[in-house]
């Protein structure tokens, strides 16, 4: 089973990422699936809004150990880019290869069974990520310690707020050996302590060699944990440098930025 | 197998999740088909009977258990990777691990019928045999079988939102023209209708498959040369064929679910 994954690390060392031309259109109809009489005409419903162009030609390299902020307006493609590095969606241009342990967490509580306990969820995403039962065990008390739910832990995930479903699903990330860390917006709905505790972890794999692309639309947040930042709009790179000068280059672009008085 | 423990986890996942909450839980998974069966033998066992067959009862349960086996898993196949869609747009895992755990599950509930069943037959017809050997390999080959239709139905399913509707419409003819109720070669009408013979004994994939698995337990003897080739042979070409569709398609998924 496992040679069905697609082979994403091709030519590239563990925590490197190379997007090469990267181009990825997605169609925007309410109605997503075909059905059998257009696929036997030959042909898709003319009409509705035509396919956005989430991705045009993107081009990125980047170093293992690397910390990089990814921002932009909504829309602007950041998202679809960590979707396409964590290879859940393949581009219809260009060439993806993320390096080793691809941990991604692009969504609160996402491949979470509802029905079953915390930490029975940590058996079904550790496996998510082809870890096997010793191995999640190995890592079992150390997660459960992370999350601080204490006895939550054994309740149905059903009945987590989205801050517990954030220390959930961090703990069980930010405990998987990950050499890219692919991170959207999720920690904003930690509380204050725990944002703190996640960024202290993150800066802990990046010292052990981890590189992380993170998605965040808090200024502050990607000041202090990158030092790398690109900028996307409408699907183009515009921006890719030093985070001291991609955040003005950002607020500038967003006109967030205050009229600077002349000297 | 990396993937080994994810598959055990997505199979502990689809019993949890599918009857959560109800007082019988997973037990409806038994009493679902044990209910489908005293109805058809109601309806055909007692009601019409068809006069062809010894213990009758045990030679339509027999059919019965192949037959709602391949029909449940294909069906809960169908729409499994829609269920699923958190799953499918958000983490990156083997997809085929979401349509063989569904097959399995059903898998499950079938043997457990088929070791109630089997006794049973074989103390009442008398036919313990050593033909019950080659039960194992034969339900083998229905696994393959029904998990290579399963892979196919999902990911076509996934794309073309037609397909669980046009399989739950013709499972129902196909039911009827699956030699459950009846022995083809018994049948009078037909002895000399070779065509139609041939289309309900052979046209029909999932024919050789109720005749194999009766043969050894309600006849108490091995199926026909041809009819053991054809199954293994069928057990090929569909987890071959399936797999091979699943993955060809499977590039999108996380788009279109």
């Amino acid at each position: 089973m496992s040679r069905s994954r697609p082979a994403l690390d091709d030519g590239v060392r563990p925590g490197e990422i190379v997007l090469e031309h990267a181009s990825r259109a997605f169609s925007v109809k309410a109605d997503r699936g075909r059905t059998l009489k257009e696929m036997l005409i030959g042909r898709r419903r003319a009409g509705g809004p035509p396919a956005v162009q989430a991705l045009r030609d993107v081009s990125l390299r980047i170093e293992p150990g690397e910390t990089v902020g990814m921002v932009g307006r909504n829309g602007a493609g950041k998202s679809s880019t960590l979707r396409v590095l964590s290879g859940i969606v393949p581009l219809n241009a260009g060439r993806v290869a993320c390096g080793g342990q691809v941990v991604a967490q692009l969504e609160l509580g996402a491949g979470f069974g509802r029905d079953f306990s915390g930490r029975e969820n940590i058996f079904l995403n550790g496996a998510l990520h082809g870890l096997n039962k010793e191995q999640i065990e190995a890592r079992l008390d150390a997660i459960i310690e992370f999350t601080e739910l204490g006895d939550f832990i054994d309740a149905p995930v059903a009945t987590y707020s989205s801050g517990m479903f954030l220390r959930l699903g961090f703990s069980i990330a930010a405990h998987l050996d990950a050499d890219v860390l692919l991170i959207d917006e999720v920690l904003a709905v930690g509380d204050e302590a725990f944002q703190r505790k996640c960024e202290a972890r993150i800066a802990e794999q990046i010292a052990g060699g981890a590189t992380l692309v993170l998605v965040s639309h808090d200024a502050a947040l990607i000041e202090r944990t990158c030092e790398r930042v690109v900028v996307l709009d409408g699907g183009k790179k515009v921006f890719d440098g030093p985070v001291q000068e991609g955040m003005p280059f950002y607020h500038r672009l967003m006109g967030t930025v205050d009229a600077v008085p002349s000297p | 197998m990396a993937y080994r423990y994810l598959f055990e986890q997505m199979v502990r996942r689809e019993l949890r999740q599918k009857y959560k909450g109800s007082a019988l839980g997973v037990l409806w998974y038994l009493i679902n088909p044990l209910v489908l069966m005293g109805a058809y033998y109601l309806m055909f066992g007692v009601i019409f009977p068809a006069p062809s067959e010894d213990d009758y009862p045990l030679f339509l349960l027999v059919g019965l258990v192949v037959w709602v086996f391949f029909s449940q898993a294909v069906l809960s196949a169908a729409p499994s990777l829609l269920d699923q869609g958190a799953l499918v747009r958000k983490a990156r895992f083997p997809r085929e691990a979401i349509p063989a755990s569904v097959v399995t599950v059903q898998l499950v509930t079938f043997l457990a019928l088929i070791a109630l069943l089997t006794p049973i037959t074989v103390a009442i017809r008398g036919t313990a045999s050593l033909a019950l050997l080659a039960l194992p390999a034969i339900l083998a080959c229905l696994f393959a079988f029904v998990l290579g239709i399963a892979l196919a139905v999902s990911v076509l399913h996934a794309y073309f939102r037609d397909v669980a509707p046009i399989l739950s419409a013709a499972l129902l003819p196909w039911f009827f023209l699956s030699p459950i109720f009846f022995d083809p070669s018994h049948l009078d009408r037909f002895s000399d209708e070779t065509a139609a013979l041939f289309v309900l004994e052979w046209v029909n994939p999932v024919a050789p498959f109720i005749v194999a698995v009766r043969d050894v337990i309600y006849g108490g003897a091995l199926p026909d040369a041809r009819v053991l080739l054809y199954i293994v042979v069928a057990a090929v070409l569909a987890v071959g064929g399936g797999l091979a569709l699943f993955r060809r398609m499977q590039g999108e998924l996380a788009v279109v679910v």
